[in-house]
């Protein structure tokens, strides 16, 4: 359907008095037709200044956005044809759920009256609305709110859907049958689709790529699984995964592992420079508790038993760090328990400590 | 319930009672004024014989004063004020809510401004301008010199009324196609109707009992019935009756006003689709 490139895009907040604000830093992504890309970042990171400057709410500061080869960044809003779902929903308060739909076609004159029930009826349809039509928004629950909320977008045919946050206004139950109806639809219509969020589960479920943005500046474009499994840096591998990863300072050995602390070593996944400063990060799950030759003692400081999986708190022997690893459900931990544990040398994530760099 | 709080309720009750006593009293003595006849109204006694006559000298433009037209002119100004200041200052609160420019605040203040200098600073010079300008004893000129009064109240009160409305609202307004200036009309304005009602009953009232302004501005043409009201107790002897009269009949329009827009009054600001 259509191609969305963002060029070198940038975004300077200026205020008189107070030092610019550099809230997008020089953003280059190429979406392909159809794709689904996450952005996501903690807030304060650009991701919603830069899906407002794709949908012409926001003046950008420089670079360039193409819909399909041509650019519109000096297009104002009405002109752009994209469809954002607001994370506030802004549905028209005095409008039912169909006019709130029909608004948007109307406004644009472009659809006869027939066409417009037409295409409202389809739509509502499409989205699971059709029961609620005549019901004012303050009346919805935030899930119907939100469907409403994508339909508007959606009914005018964007070429390009901006989701901000749709999910985080939802309660738990809500969010995961929402989210899989987003799935659904926006694989059914094959829209061209951002969607920005500061929610990593939201961002790995639902996106064919993720952009984890930190300061303005992508720290890393890829699949869910690249962003997971190879995390590009630091920031990266501590965003994202629930519970986070564990991150261990040490120093490189010409044997190919790292020094934790005088009597604590890991065995690194490939050969660093000796004396090099590292970071290490291991999931919670990649650490397993054995009775291996080399597993490393600690003492249990908390257990949470979970029903599908437990979280313990370690402490490392001679480690002035806590570890937090995923035991099986049919551990049993008490506190001050003496445990071994091995972490998974191939899964090991291993940064240099300046620059917090990947260096995998 | 308990006897406590059931003693406590009619404590309640009876205090509310003698406040009403107390803030009604006056408006009872004025209609008892009003209805008295001239010749019994020095007399504090509740028994006489009511008359309506106070009310056909007043309404019937007999001893020289021609209150209706003070009544049509108060008419004039004040909705004349209301209207100018709703179309010069709904704009200018909906910018100042949306946006921070160049010396936004300071106009809002200086506009706010106008409502702490009591009218009375500024009445000497205004007279000797409006002499020059020809704008004494003028509709244009009532107008024109309300707007102190009106117009601060009016941008002050919407413009929260609009910086409470999410500006999503507008964008997605934008998004669907409309222009900037279709968002402002046809989605931002009918948000905030039931505060254009109540500022603008509130601007209503507050030009309508104005009176340094009147009193100093004009003399005849334009004069309004809070200084037209007045003009019975000149003369040889004071008319109370009518004076009474004419200010009970003054007090219709705004009681009026205040009954056909309860609904809105009483409704305010409620957003139900938008979770702040």
């Amino acid at each position: 359907m259509t191609r969305l490139e963002l060029r070198e895009l940038r975004k300077t907040y200026r205020t008189r008095g107070r030092p610019p604000v550099e809230a997008v830093r020089g953003i280059d992504l190429t979406l392909r037709s159809g794709e689904l890309l996450g952005l996501l970042g903690p807030s304060g990171c650009g991701k919603s200044t830069t899906l407002r400057m794709i949908a012409g709410l926001e003046a950008v500061t420089g670079g360039d956005i193409l819909v399909d080869g041509a650019s519109v960044v000096r297009a104002p809003a009405q002109d752009r044809n994209m469809g954002v779902a607001f994370e506030n929903y802004a549905l028209y308060p005095p409008l039912t759920v169909a006019e709130n739909l029909a608004f948007g076609l109307r406004a644009r004159r472009r659809s006869a009256r027939g066409d417009v029930s037409r295409k409202v009826a389809e739509i509502a349809e499409r989205v699971g609305l059709r029961e609620i039509l005549d019901a004012h928004p303050s009346t919805l629950s935030s899930g119907q709110k939100q469907r409403v909320s994508l339909a508007r977008a959606l009914i005018r045919e964007p070429d390009v859907l901006l989701l901000d946050e749709p999910l985080s206004h939802l309660d738990a139950a809500q969010r995961d049958t929402t989210r899989r109806e987003l799935k659904r639809i926006q694989r059914d219509l094959g829209h061209t689709t951002i969607l920005v969020t500061h929610d990593q589960e939201e961002a790995l479920s639902l996106a064919d790529r993720i952009a984890v943005m930190k300061d303005g500046v992508i720290q890393q474009l890829g699949t869910p699984y690249e962003i997971y499994d190879s995390p590009a840096n630091v920031f990266v591998a501590d965003f994202v995964g629930e519970p986070a990863i564990n991150l261990l300072p040490g120093t490189a050995t010409a044997d190919a592992h790292a020094r934790l602390s005088d009597s604590v070593r890991l065995a690194l996944p490939t050969p660093v420079a000796e004396g090099r400063k590292l970071v290490l990060g291991i999931r919670p799950e990649d650490l397993r508790l054995s009775d291996d030759e080399g597993a490393l003692p600690a003492r249990v400081v908390a257990h949470e038993p979970l029903l599908e999986s437990g979280i313990a708190t370690l402490a490392l022997d001679g480690v002035d760090r806590h570890l937090v690893a995923l035991t099986d459900p049919d551990v049993r931990l008490a506190h001050d328990d003496r445990v071994r544990v091995v972490a998974d040398r191939d899964l090991t994530q291993v940064f240099d400590a300046e620059t917090g760099d990947s260096l995998r | 319930m308990t006897l406590r709080k059931r003693l406590l309720g009619w404590l309640a009750d009876a205090a509310l009672i003698l406040y009403f006593v107390f803030a009604l009293f006056p408006i009872a003595w004025m209609l008892i004024l009003s209805l008295k006849p001239a010749n019994q109204l020095f007399s504090t006694y509740f028994s006489f014989s009511p008359t309506l006559d106070g009310y056909r000298t007043v309404l019937g433009d007999s001893e020289g004063i021609p209150f209706v037209r003070f009544f049509v002119n108060s008419l004039v100004v004040s909705l004349g004020a209301v209207l100018l200041s709703l179309v010069v200052g709904l704009p200018a609160a909906y910018a100042s809510a949306r946006w921070r420019f160049k010396g936004s605040e300071n106009l809002m203040f200086t506009l706010l401004s106008f409502r702490f200098a009591p009218e009375l600073t500024v009445i000497i010079p205004l007279f000797v301008l409006y002499e020059k300008l020809g704008l004494f004893d003028t509709y244009v000129g009532m107008i024109w010199v309300l707007q102190l009064v009106t117009l601060p109240l009016i941008v002050w009160i919407m413009r929260s009324y609009f910086a409470d409305l999410t500006p999503e609202l507008e964008q997605a307004a934008l998004l669907d196609g409309y222009s900037r200036k279709q968002a402002f009309f046809k989605v931002a304005l009918p948000l905030v109707k039931p505060g254009i009602a109540a500022v603008s009953l509130l601007a209503f009232i507050f030009a309508w009992n104005n009176f340094v302004f009147p009193l100093i501005l004009t003399s005849n043409e334009a004069q309004t019935v809070t200084v037209g009201a007045l003009s019975f107790l000149g003369g040889d002897r004071p008319k109370y009756n009518l004076t009474a009269a004419a200010a009970l009949v003054s007090v219709v329009p705004p009681l009026l006003l205040a009954l056909l827009i309860q609904r809105y009054l009483v409704r305010g600001l409620s957003f139900g689709a938008v979770k702040s």
